[in-house]
């Protein structure tokens, strides 16, 4: 019995689906792999509804990722390829959930991760030692704490790489002999065994990277020609947008214990104004200034569960009234000349939405005081 | 519902009639169609080509005709065909066999043809039906069902296919009664040909041919079009081109023809366009070679496995192009890959026609549209015109024939003098026309475009829009003027694709001039101006535009905060009022408080009387603002003023509650204190027109009662008088004893003392006397030292320009001028000081009077920025000799400013090149360090060995990189001297003394000049730079990146106002490519003491996108940044 996650990895979360999936489909699978490339597809995307005939009846496999289908399927075909895969994006975009699915999908774990910061040194990337043997006992292989990438390398499983353009840029190249040589050499432990470490067949790399804090710039030429490039754009269906947010305010607020009573309005409305600002166009057409703030899926969950507890909690006027603060607070974060592109938004878009008779834009509307300095 | 199965086999299963679905362009039907006849044998080929064409199907399918041509029917009907058009393929099969063809489809003379001109080939077919069938946006259903799925298929399977798709497109739609017509008339065809037939048509159409309702006649036939066969190009056979009917990368379908649609062969053709690309790649300089070739190969055909197709696609292709080249970077090499993809994908194959094929196209339709018009054809005189195409109807389609003529670049008319006026605007038009022997060769090339000229226009105008799309572009500027030729054109779609752009690029990246020359544009083609272009046929689209427009209004009045020009300060109001029509009122009113907080003080004050004139602000709080200026020093004053009364002269005279408070102001003034200000407030003032100055006169004389200029006794008395007052006045205030409220003797009218303050000495300078000093106006009415006060100013400020300026030489022009400039110098300062005398030499230099500044002593000028800013300015249209003489007062000023900043910038670049210890875990441990630290924790082991046990490891720090950093400025000098140019020189001049640094200092306008070898001389650096031309700041950011020798050890600081005046995609390639080196940018809008920068806010979003972030910086903040940025 495991003690309660506040989130669950997903091979444990779609255990059932995946042992399913492997049972299900018996075609040719490249080596090391759980599942078949199309099973992996399905699995990332679900079965659009419709049901995998398998070897315990047929089940329909939900969507876990919302976005285009070719998209999944060229990164399957990437990783098939062992070759590495980089998801580049927005923040928010749902990147490193799709790597773990991936990863849950192809090898059956998404914890060979490393989570790349600025402080990330070259040992978390390759080995490391246990100080105190080492100095005790010498270089030996049981002194040797191997990395995350060096245990999917010898293991034949997929290892992520979060965040990479965070790391320091010499500590990024640690990765190229990585991967053109796919073997890490331990000179300490010359003549010993497991002086080298090869990987074995099944072993590729994930590494997403955000492309509003440093963009890809930092990377050496050397390390992206080792990798396939994956843009990961926002979620581009509307409809699939509210219900994600939805679902997850929902959770959210669920979790502490209060129910989410939000009008499906104002979060379309919310959805409407995020997706507006993100794009620079309005969903009409019309011109919209960007704010310099990331204006993602994922913040917009963050402010429909505030405003969810909001209305949970402290029970009060309309819970649209809530919305310019909110959305002035995502939006000043970075450069305080983006409160006046949000004024602009109410000026332009919103404006003429209200003037077009639309009742709850006109509500938004006469709440723009909230907004004045 | 019907069996999809069943309809395809009764539709493929006809006896008698082989129909062949298939779409305009279709390389896998097109090497089927051969084959579907060989097997077929028929004995008449239909295929679905206007019967007009019948007499050109001879010359279509002769073996001496190379693809790409087209046949066009006036500028309406457009049939382009290549060697992938199945219908090409079965004409060429039946010219080879002998085998009869007939043109099938309706006479482009029935008047039904009118009714659904828009879509002569059908409904898209992805329009139609989207399914869940994986593929990338710009593929539709036939490309995914069709073109991917049938290569290694037998031709029969192919057709079945085709046809089922045809079916199930139709099966969704309504079909429209122009394709209603056209169907029945084929049935008729079909019906009526003997024996054995072969239907080559449009897939949509086949499911209706079988059976149906046959025609009837056509009622009245149109006129007879004119049929001509022209050369194409596989460039406009591109969809992107714009052309109708093309199809997406005619080279990767032509390979797929060639190929036979054989799997294996497409799959090597797919590596054979890898390697181009890669190679097209490296060519730009790129890193791509055979390793990502490779991958990419692999990529497109595992995903055309996954995809169960039996070959990778086009839509393969491309995803794995991206996914491996383009690094997630649109900007960056990502734009590199499009352009890659762009040259090898689409190719450049010309089409050809055989020899005797009769001269059609262009040529004969322009000398028939002239002959019509009664304008000069071949042969005849040249003739001068005059059009008024307002009124007159045949002026009007003389004056479009004209402006697509020059469109096209056909050298035929020349405007006259009278003609399109260059600023405003003149309604009728004067020409000079001839058809010159030029003109032959011209329409030759043109013809390629289109075979009549409204079509050769736009489709000239459309290919120069897609060049400049190509080349990163177009700019606000390439854009406007796009706009006005589409427009003159009558080009609608054209018009509507140039407003896109108008929208895209003059709100984003415009300056403020090309905005409002936007907005100027929108109204004329509103109003309909534009004679040929009806504003109704445009829509909403102006509608709309100008909407974004006023919205980019508002959102670049914020980058005007740092101007010291009063055309800026002017445009201000142009743009608030445009904005403030629109309704956008949120961020405006807070535009404009933003302004009179934090602009330059030019901008504060007109920001203070805009918000006054557009009702932000209350009129008596902006009284008193304006009457507290009056107290500021000198030049802050000055600039408010000017700033406020440029914008609205007219509000001083409009009430009390603005006049009062600066009349009190004026009037309390102590007198050496208003003597002293007088000259600062005088430059303010110097903003009005001599007739709104004459009327601000009128006003104060009205408020202050008629003017007496009699004295009530002899002059000589009244002096006595007065000097007793005065020592009267005197003694009290030495005692201390307040003087009584009412003055024992009631003052001359002339004298008043109306000053109530205690402190203040009485004046003896009028409230009207002072006006007249203020405004430079009726100085002859003055006394004697005064005059000469107001002498020594109007030899500076003149009498002022604009409305009434003809009448100022009648009145002050009695005064001698100053013989020697010297004398005025000695003049100023012994009427108000040596500092007002050195302000007041700053604005001569602003002014071009140079032998003022020449006759200054450069020991005795107090150095400022504001001076040297004025000197330099003077500096960069004079000749040596001159320049000479100058030298020792740039010297000075130089030298000092270079000191008083260096004081201030040294302390932030101290201590560079000493590394700082960190102490956090790096993975490298300090082994002979970690055992010292633990030598206390020895103990022996079991088998009585030392063992260390280490508690404390202690590790080393990763090596420092503090040395032998670059540091490149590049600085703008494309507008005028600016003084952030000179903030930047004395700054380089600090920093290259740095040991640590090298420091390179660039100048761009729009070529690059390296002045390096002088950085270390401030003085030599500001005398070398030349200001003018244009602004290229990609060729500077591609120098730097040249003589950048370590990236992560470079900094570039750009300064500018970012106003771009090339395509934006190249300057942020630039950007990128200097980020993706990993060099570290900075973008300085303006580097000066105010912090308030004047720059095009678009364009530096962008650039802060792409990596280069933008802000105003001081001289010190500057030197902060570079010291963090090192250490």
């Amino acid at each position: 019995m495991t003690a309660v996650r506040q989130i669950d990895p997903p091979e444990h979360l779609h255990a059932g689906e995946l042992t399913f999936l492997a049972a299900a489909d018996d075609g040719r699978r490249p080596p090391g792999w759980h599942l078949t490339p199309r099973a992996v597809v399905t699995f990332v995307c679900g079965s659009g509804g419709l049901p995998v005939p398998g070897p315990g009846g047929s089940r329909v496999i939900d969507a876990k990722f919302v976005g285009e289908r070719a998209l999944v399927e060229r990164c399957v075909v990437t990783l098939a390829g062992e070759r590495g895969l980089l998801l580049v994006g927005e923040p928010g975009t749902a990147k490193s959930m799709l790597s773990e699915l991936l990863a849950a999908a192809i090898c059956g774990t998404s914890a060979l991760a490393v989570q790349g910061t600025a402080g990330t040194s070259e040992d978390q990337l390759r080995y490391g030692w246990n100080y105190a043997l080492l100095l005790a006992k010498g270089p030996s292989a049981e002194s040797l704490v191997p990395s995350p990438i060096l245990t999917a390398m010898t293991t034949g499983a997929v290892a992520r790489v979060e965040e990479i353009t965070r790391c320091l840029p010499e500590v990024q190249d640690a990765l190229v002999s990585i991967m053109s040589e796919r073997r890490i050499t331990v000179p300490e432990l010359a003549g010993q065994d497991g002086a080298v470490g090869y990987a074995v067949p099944g072993f590729c790399l994930i590494a997403t990277a955000n492309l509003r804090d440093r963009g890809v710039s930092e990377m050496s030429a050397a390390l992206k020609r080792r990798f396939n490039f994956e843009v990961v754009p926002p979620i581009a269906d509307f409809d699939a947008e509210v219900a994600l947010v939805t679902r997850q305010a929902t959770a959210a607020v669920e979790r502490g214990g209060a129910t989410f009573a939000v009008d499906e309005d104002v979060l379309a409305i919310l959805v409407t104004a995020f997706r507006d600002l993100r794009t620079g166009r309005s969903a009409e057409g019309w011109e919209v200034e960007r704010p310099s703030s990331v204006m993602s899926t994922a913040e917009a969950v963050a402010v429909a569960a505030s405003i969810g507890l909001a209305a949970a909690y402290l029970p009060g006027p309309d819970p649209l009234s809530l919305l310019p603060g909110q959305l002035l607070g995502v939006a000043r974060k970075d450069d305080p000349a983006d409160a006046a592109r949000l004024l602009a938004y109410w000026d332009g878009a919103l404006r003429r939405r209200a003037e077009a008779g639309s009742r709850s834009w006109r509500q938004l509307w006469e709440h723009r005081d909230v907004l004045r300095d | 519902m019907t069996d999809p199965r069943a309809v395809v086999e009764e539709l493929a299963g006809d006896d008698r009639v082989q129909l062949i679905g298939v779409r305009h362009h279709s390389p896998v039907l097109a090497v089927a169609v051969p084959a579907l006849l060989d097997a077929f044998a028929p004995e008449t080929v239909l295929v679905e080509l206007p019967a007009e064409m019948q007499p050109w199907v001879r010359w279509l399918a002769d073996p001496g005709t190379t693809a790409p041509v087209a046949l066009a029917a006036d500028a309406h009907v457009f049939y382009p065909f290549a060697d992938f058009s199945p219908e090409l393929a079965a004409l060429r099969w039946a010219q080879r066999n002998g085998v009869p063809v007939i043109c099938c489809d309706l006479p482009l003379t029935d008047p039904d043809w009118e009714s659904g001109r828009e879509d002569p080939s059908g409904p898209s077919l992805g329009a139609v039906v989207r399914t869940a069938l994986t593929g990338r946006d710009d593929d539709d259903l036939w490309d995914r069902l069709i073109e991917a799925g049938a290569p290694g298929s037998t031709p029969e399977g192919v057709r079945r296919a085709a046809l089922a798709a045809g079916w199930a497109l139709r099966h969704n739609t309504a079909v429209g009664p122009l394709d209603l017509r056209r169907e029945a008339w084929m049935r008729g065809h079909i019906t009526r040909t003997p024996g054995r037939v072969a239907v080559v048509v449009g897939a949509f159409h086949a499911p209706a041919l079988l059976s149906g309702p046959l025609p009837e006649e056509a009622s009245s036939p149109g006129p007879a079009p004119v049929i001509s066969l022209v050369p194409y190009t596989f460039g406009l056979l591109d969809a992107r081109s714009g052309y109708p009917a093309g199809i997406r990368d005619p080279r990767w379908q032509q390979a797929v023809h060639d190929c036979g649609a054989d799997p294996a062969r497409i799959r090597s053709a797919v590596g054979a366009f890898a390697v181009e690309v890669t190679r097209e790649l490296r060519a730009q300089g790129h890193p791509a070679g055979p390793a990502e070739a490779a991958e990419v190969t692999r990529l497109a055909a595992d995903l055309a496995g996954m995809r169960t197709l039996p070959a990778p696609g086009r839509g393969e292709l491309v995803e794995a192009l991206q996914t491996v080249l383009a690094q997630g970077s649109p900007a960056g090499v990502g734009r590199g890959v499009a352009q890659a993809m762009e040259t090898v994908l689409i190719g450049r194959q010309r089409g050809r026609l055989p020899a005797g094929a009769p001269v059609t196209g262009l040529r004969p339709a322009v000398e028939r549209e002239l002959a019509r018009l009664k304008l000069p054809g071949p042969g005849r005189p040249a003739e001068r015109i005059r059009l008024d195409p307002l009124r007159s109807p045949t002026d009007r389609v003389r004056d479009l024939t004209i402006r697509r003529l020059t469109a096209c670049g056909i050298p035929y008319a020349t405007p006259g003098t009278a003609g399109p006026a260059v600023g405003g605007e003149s309604l009728t038009s004067t020409w000079r026309v001839e058809w010159t022997p030029g003109i032959d060769a011209a329409l030759a090339l043109v013809g390629l475009h289109g075979v009549t000229l409204a079509h050769a226009a736009e489709g000239m105008l459309t290919t120069r829009r897609h060049r400049e799309t190509r080349a990163g572009g177009p700019t606000p500027e390439q854009s406007l003027t796009g706009l006005e030729a589409a427009a003159s054109c009558a080009a609608t779609t054209l018009t509507h694709a140039r407003l896109t752009d108008l929208r895209r690029s003059v709100c984003h990246t415009g300056t403020v001039t090309q905005l409002v020359t936007a907005l100027h544009l929108l109204t004329r083609l509103g109003k309909g101006h534009f004679p040929s272009l009806a504003p109704a046929a445009l829509g909403t689209a102006v509608a709309e535009a100008r909407a974004d427009l006023h919205a980019a209004a508002v959102a670049a009045v914020a980058g005007t905060a740092g101007s010291t020009r009063v055309e800026d300060a002017r445009a201000l109001y142009d743009l608030v009022r445009a904005a403030d029509e629109a309704g956008l009122l949120l961020r405006l009113s807070h535009t404009i408080r933003a302004l009179t907080r934090d602009g330059s003080p030019l901008i504060r004050g007109a920001a203070a009387a805009v918000g006054v004139l557009t009702g932000y602000e209350e009129p008596s709080a902006f009284g008193h603002r304006l009457a507290s200026w009056v107290t500021l020093p000198g030049t802050a004053a000055t600039d408010r003023l000017r700033g406020a009364l440029s914008v609205a002269g007219a509000l001083l005279q409009s009430g009390d509650e603005i006049l009062t408070p600066l009349l009190t102001t004026i009037d309390n003034l102590p007198d050496d204190d208003f003597v002293r200000r007088l000259p600062a407030l005088r430059g303010g003032f110097d903003a009005l027109t001599p007739a709104d100055r004459d009327r601000l006169l009128t006003t104060v004389t009205a408020r202050h009662g008629p003017l007496d200029e009699h004295l009530p006794t002899d002059a000589a008395t009244l002096a006595t008088w007065l000097s007793a007052d005065r020592a009267g006045l005197a003694a009290l205030t030495a005692l201390a004893l307040p003087p009584t409220s009412e003055s024992p003797h009631p003052a001359p009218a002339e004298l008043s003392f109306s000053a109530p303050s205690s402190s203040a000495l009485p004046s003896t300078i009028t409230a009207e006397q002072r006006w007249r000093l203020l405004l430079g106006r009726e100085s002859d009415q003055l006394p004697a030292r005064q005059r000469r006060l107001a002498t020594a100013l109007d030899e500076l400020y003149g009498a002022g320009h604009g409305e009434g300026a003809w009448t100022a030489g009648g009145g002050g022009g009695q005064e001698a001028a100053y013989p020697q400039v010297r004398d005025w110098l000695d003049e100023l300062q012994a009427l108000f000081g040596a500092d007002v005398r050195d302000e007041v030499l700053a604005r001569a230099a602003e002014h071009g009077r140079l032998d003022a500044v020449l006759a200054a002593d450069p020991e005795r000028v107090r150095p400022s920025i504001d001076l040297l800013h004025a000197v330099l300015s003077l500096a960069g249209g004079l000749p040596e000799a001159r320049l000479a003489r100058l030298r020792p007062l740039v010297a000075r000023l130089t030298a000092e400013l270079t000191a008083q900043l260096a004081r201030r910038i040294r302390p932030a670049l101290t201590g560079l090149g000493t590394s700082r210890p960190t102490l956090r875990p790096t993975g490298r441990l300090d082994l002979a360090a970690t055992v010292r630290r633990n030598l206390h924790t020895v103990r022996a082991d079991a088998a009585g060995r030392p063992q260390l046990v280490p508690e404390r490891p202690v590790f080393r720090t990763p090596g420092r990189r503090s040395v032998d950093w670059q540091v490149i400025l590049l600085v703008d000098v494309s507008g005028s001297m600016e003084q952030s140019t000179i903030w930047a020189a004395l700054t380089a001049s600090i920093v290259a003394g740095v040991p640590a640094l090298r420091t390179h200092f660039v100048t761009f306008s729009t070529e690059v000049i390296d002045l390096t070898d002088r950085v270390t001389d401030p003085l030599s650096l500001l005398l070398e730079i030349r200001v003018g031309g244009g602004t290229h700041i990609a060729a500077a950011l591609r120098y730097a990146r040249q003589i950048a020798l370590v990236p992560s050890r470079t900094l570039v600081i750009t300064i500018s106002d970012f106003e771009e005046g090339f395509p934006l995609g190249g300057l942020l390639t630039a950007t990128r490519a200097l980020t993706d080196d990993g060099i570290t940018l900075l973008g300085c809008a303006s580097l000066d003491d105010r912090g308030a920068p004047r720059y095009s806010t678009g364009t530096a979003a962008q650039l802060a996108a792409a990596g280069m972030p933008v802000a105003a910086l001081s001289p010190t903040e500057l030197a902060r940044w570079i010291g963090d940025q090192i250490r």
